[in-house]
């Protein structure tokens, strides 16, 4: 029973890839824009959801599943035309497979009547096609076998059993006098059977050895037949060639495989029988353009090396798992830093021994976090890929023509970070067509092409994933901005903001929750969540316009949300953690080099520059710190737009690795810190926010600094000195 | 089975046209014409724009062969030279289909 949980857990977990494949797919179907290849993987995908559910017996599933790929069979026989009526059926098809799969996995029914509409239009589609689909039927035989699982178990009653047999022959097979095709042929002839080639280990044109056998199968067949008789069809080969048959009846498919404990992969192939590729190689799948079978896909991300087990290359783990893993190597971390700590007390010259290794410990520490961490890795390829749904349905109901462009979908980062970019890019992406792309007419009476083009990218940058939503469309409108932000109150009447400052009050509260989303000026509809949610992951955002040319919103996260290298500081009695990607220069100013701007706040000039200097321990409160900047240190830190801070500390007390803990789950958000963390001494330290820090000490924050001044700097300059 | 010989290899049926390259498959596609039929793919490749392979006569094949073809197609997609297998004759469509190759034969074959 554990066994058949396991394989259910696999199917969901496929057919979850599956669906996004096909949704992939069914995107890009235009009715001018036919890919047999692309069509030929939706086909697939659906197939394969069908053929495990009937595996399991998810009757509801299997029938609407069949359908839906009757209904696809047809679209790439070229018997059904396509239309934006039938891609619209075909992605709500979709969709409500979505449905009808998380039905099965929680156990419960559809309710009655559920998707009749939608199977209803399925079914007109597919009747136009009849006649022609009848021929098609016989060029693929192994269909009836799945059909038969289809209408209600059939297999399970008639006693006949589906295997899977996995067969790779013997490169040199073919000089032996034998042919696989004689082995297939036999399996076909044992029952129902559906044959997948894998040509996965192809190698080029050039390299082709002709006599040998660079190809494999699996082969699903339902038959009355047992498992010795399968094995006797491969007698003359089995000796030489690999040969793999796992048995799962209709009620129990994962159960009685002859070969059951090694037999995993096998199985859970079979259940993939017809599987387009998972969504991960789906790129290299479409590029490699050959083949016809699914097998292929999988095996095409496996080298050209060729004949490499399938699905040996990697292995499903539960995220779970690789969590604990995570948390363990971070408190790795924690203790190596702590035994570090420990040994430099002890006396100069002694132990040497005991400092390399330790040293080595620091280095394989490193090497061991960073392993970990891109075994959580994710490229953000999986969200931009549900983007372009949104897209297509936001252009629909806005009448305007868009088009959405990506690239670095290749970018990895921390799959928390991935799940977590879900909900802000939608954000941005509706923002961006909503408000930021103007309607065909206008844009063409602008001199535009009437397509708007949103453009989504991803890249690394000093550490830290950058994404940018970029539109070109209108811009946005300032004068408008900053009359709502008057409206609001969020701005004095008559103030002198920059451009770049009018921009940025879209992300504040105050200001969406103001503009409904149908209000066509002024952008900012739910920025602030954005922003917010952006900021809980230890990220920024921010947005450059140009008006008339249109906006970009660029987002920068850190890679994990786990590790980061820091510069522990010290104020007064306190420690903090400033993130070393912030960090520009620490220096100890002259007098000379400090200037007092009244009631506003000190700067200070570094390298031909005027910095604005702002005080931590007024900025938190902290008693007995250094409040003179010629005295204590200005750690010199700069935000991802590029702006400078010089930060008063008392102390820096060295580089270290830090653990990141949460502060919002375990307590609750402050402004101006990102995480806390675990010093190497045990003690509690706050990871700083260096945007935060500058927000802070420009609006809400900046009162106590300003206020602080005021008190010991009642004429502003001398006393800052 | 006609065979040309050509720059020392065995070629099989042959026809060149202004970077149209037509290969007339024999009846008996067995396992040594495999590499005949190789050489003679490596060359439609190198001279030709598209490549015609003429399938209606073929009365058996073997696996290798339509191996071959496989490895021809990929190529034609990676070097985006137009490949296509034409008129299939009914046993090569058989022989794909037992080899779980429909598909394939179904995106290159050309009537």
């Amino acid at each position: 029973m554990e066994d058949l949980q396991q394989f259910k857990q696999t199917y969901f977990e496929e057919s979850g890839e599956f669906l996004g494949v096909a949704e992939t797919g069914l995107l890009r179907l235009t009715p001018g824009n036919a890919d047999m290849e692309e069509i030929n993987a939706i086909f697939r995908a659906v197939h394969s959801i069908k053929g495990g559910g009937g595996a399991f017996g998810f009757s509801d599933l299997v029938a609407f599943a069949h359908e839906f790929e009757t209904v696809m069979d047809g679209v790439r026989n070229g018997t059904i035309a396509i239309t934006d009526e039938l891609v619209d059926t075909l992605i709500r098809s979709n969709d409500v497979l979505g449905q009808l799969l998380a039905h099965a996995r929680d156990g419960t029914r559809p309710p009655a009547g559920f998707a009749g509409q939608i199977v209803a239009s399925l079914k007109n589609f597919a009747a136009s096609a009849i006649q022609e689909d009848a021929d098609v039927e016989e060029l693929y035989a192994p269909s009836p076998a799945v059909t038969a699982a289809a209408t209600g178990g059939a297999t399970a009653a008639d006693g006949r059993r589906t295997y899977s047999v996995r067969f790779r022959p013997k490169a040199d097979l073919l000089l032996t006098g034998n042919d696989p095709t004689f082995m297939l042929r036999a399996l076909k002839a044992l029952g129902d059977a559906e044959i997948e080639c894998d040509i996965g280990g192809l190698p080029t044109l050039a390299h082709l050895e002709p006599e040998l056998i660079y190809l494999q199968w699996l082969v699903t067949v339902t038959t009355a037949k047992n498992t010795s008789d399968i094995q006797d069809i491969f007698e003359f080969v089995s000796d030489e060639s690999l040969v793999e048959i796992a048995e799962h009846s209709a009620e129990s498919p994962a159960s009685a495989a002859s070969k059951a404990e090694a037999k995993p992969p096998a199985a859970a192939a079979a259940s993939k029988a017809g599987a387009a590729p998972p969504a991960v190689y789906a790129t290299e799948a479409a590029a490699s353009a050959t083949a016809a079978k699914p097998t292929a896909g999988r095996s095409s991300a496996q080298s050209e090396g060729g004949h490499a087990n399938l699905g040996n290359h990697t292995i499903r783990v539960d995220l779970d798992k690789i969590d604990r893993l995570v948390n363990m190597v971070g408190e790795m971390v924690i203790t190596q830093a702590m035994v570090a700590e420990h040994v430099r007390d002890l006396p100069q010259g002694e132990f040497q021994e005991l400092l390399e290794g330790l040293e080595q410990l620091a280095q394989h520490t490193r090497e061991l976090r960073e392993s970990v961490m891109s075994i959580r890795a994710q490229p953000v390829g999986s969200v931009f890929s549900r983007m372009p749904r949104l897209v297509r349905e936001l252009a629909t109901a806005t009448g305007k023509d868009v088009s959405l462009v990506t690239s670095g979908e290749n970018t990895e980062v921390d799959k928390t970070v991935v799940e977590n970019l879900v909900d802000p890019l939608t954000h941005m992406i509706r923002n961006s067509i909503d408000h930021g792309l103007e309607s065909p007419d206008t844009r063409e009476a602008t001199g535009k092409p009437r397509t708007g083009t949103v453009h989504l990218s991803a890249a690394h940058r000093s550490g830290r994933i950058v994404i940018e939503v970029a539109d070109d469309g209108k811009g946005i409108d300032r004068p408008r901005v900053m009359q709502k932000a008057v409206e609001k109150g969020l701005v004095q009447a008559g103030a002198t903001l920059s451009d770049e400052e009018i921009d940025n009050l879209i992300f504040l509260p105050g200001f969406s929750t103001a503009d409904k989303i149908s209000n066509i000026s002024g952008r900012g509809v739910g920025m602030d969540v954005v922003r917010r949610n952006i900021t809980s992951l230890g990220g920024r955002i921010g947005v450059y316009s140009t008006p008339g040319q249109g906006s970009r919103f660029i987002l920068s996260l850190p890679l994990t949300l786990a590790v980061l290298d820091g510069m522990v500081i010290s104020v007064g009695a306190e420690r903090f953690v400033l993130p070393l990607t912030n960090i520009i220069e620490s220096l100890r100013p002259k007098i000379a080099d400090l200037h007092g701007l009244v009631n506003k706040c000190d700067v200070m000039m570094a390298r031909g520059e005027y910095i604005r200097l702002v005080y931590l321990h007024a900025l938190f409160g902290i008693p007995g710190a250094i409040t003179d900047a010629t005295k204590g240190l200005v750690v010199l830190v700069e935000t991802e737009d590029g702006g400078r801070l010089g930060l008063v500390v008392d102390e820096v007390l060295g580089q270290q690795q830090v653990v990141i803990k949460s502060l919002e789950s375990n307590y609750r958000r402050l402004d101006g810190v990102a995480a806390a963390t675990i010093l190497g001494d045990g003690r509690v330290a706050l990871i700083l926010d260096v945007a935060g820090l500058q927000e802070m000490s420009q609006h809400g924050g900046s009162a106590s600094s300003v206020a602080q001044r005021q008190v010991t700097a009642a004429s502003p300059q001398p006393h800052v000195m | 089975m006609s065979k040309d010989e050509e720059n020392n290899v065995a070629l099989i049926k042959w026809s060149e046209d202004e970077g149209r390259v037509k290969l007339g498959l024999p009846s008996d596609l067995d396992l040594a014409m495999a590499q005949p039929l190789l050489d003679s793919l490596r060359h439609a490749f190198a001279i030709g724009d598209t490549i015609e392979i003429l399938a209606d006569g073929v009365e058996r094949v073997s696996t290798a062969c339509v191996q071959a073809l496989l490895v021809a197609s990929r190529t034609a997609t990676e070097s985006r030279q137009t490949f296509a297998i034409v008129g299939p004759s009914a046993p090569f469509a058989d022989a794909c289909s037992d080899l779980g190759l429909s598909d394939w034969l179904k995106q290159w074959r050309r009537s």
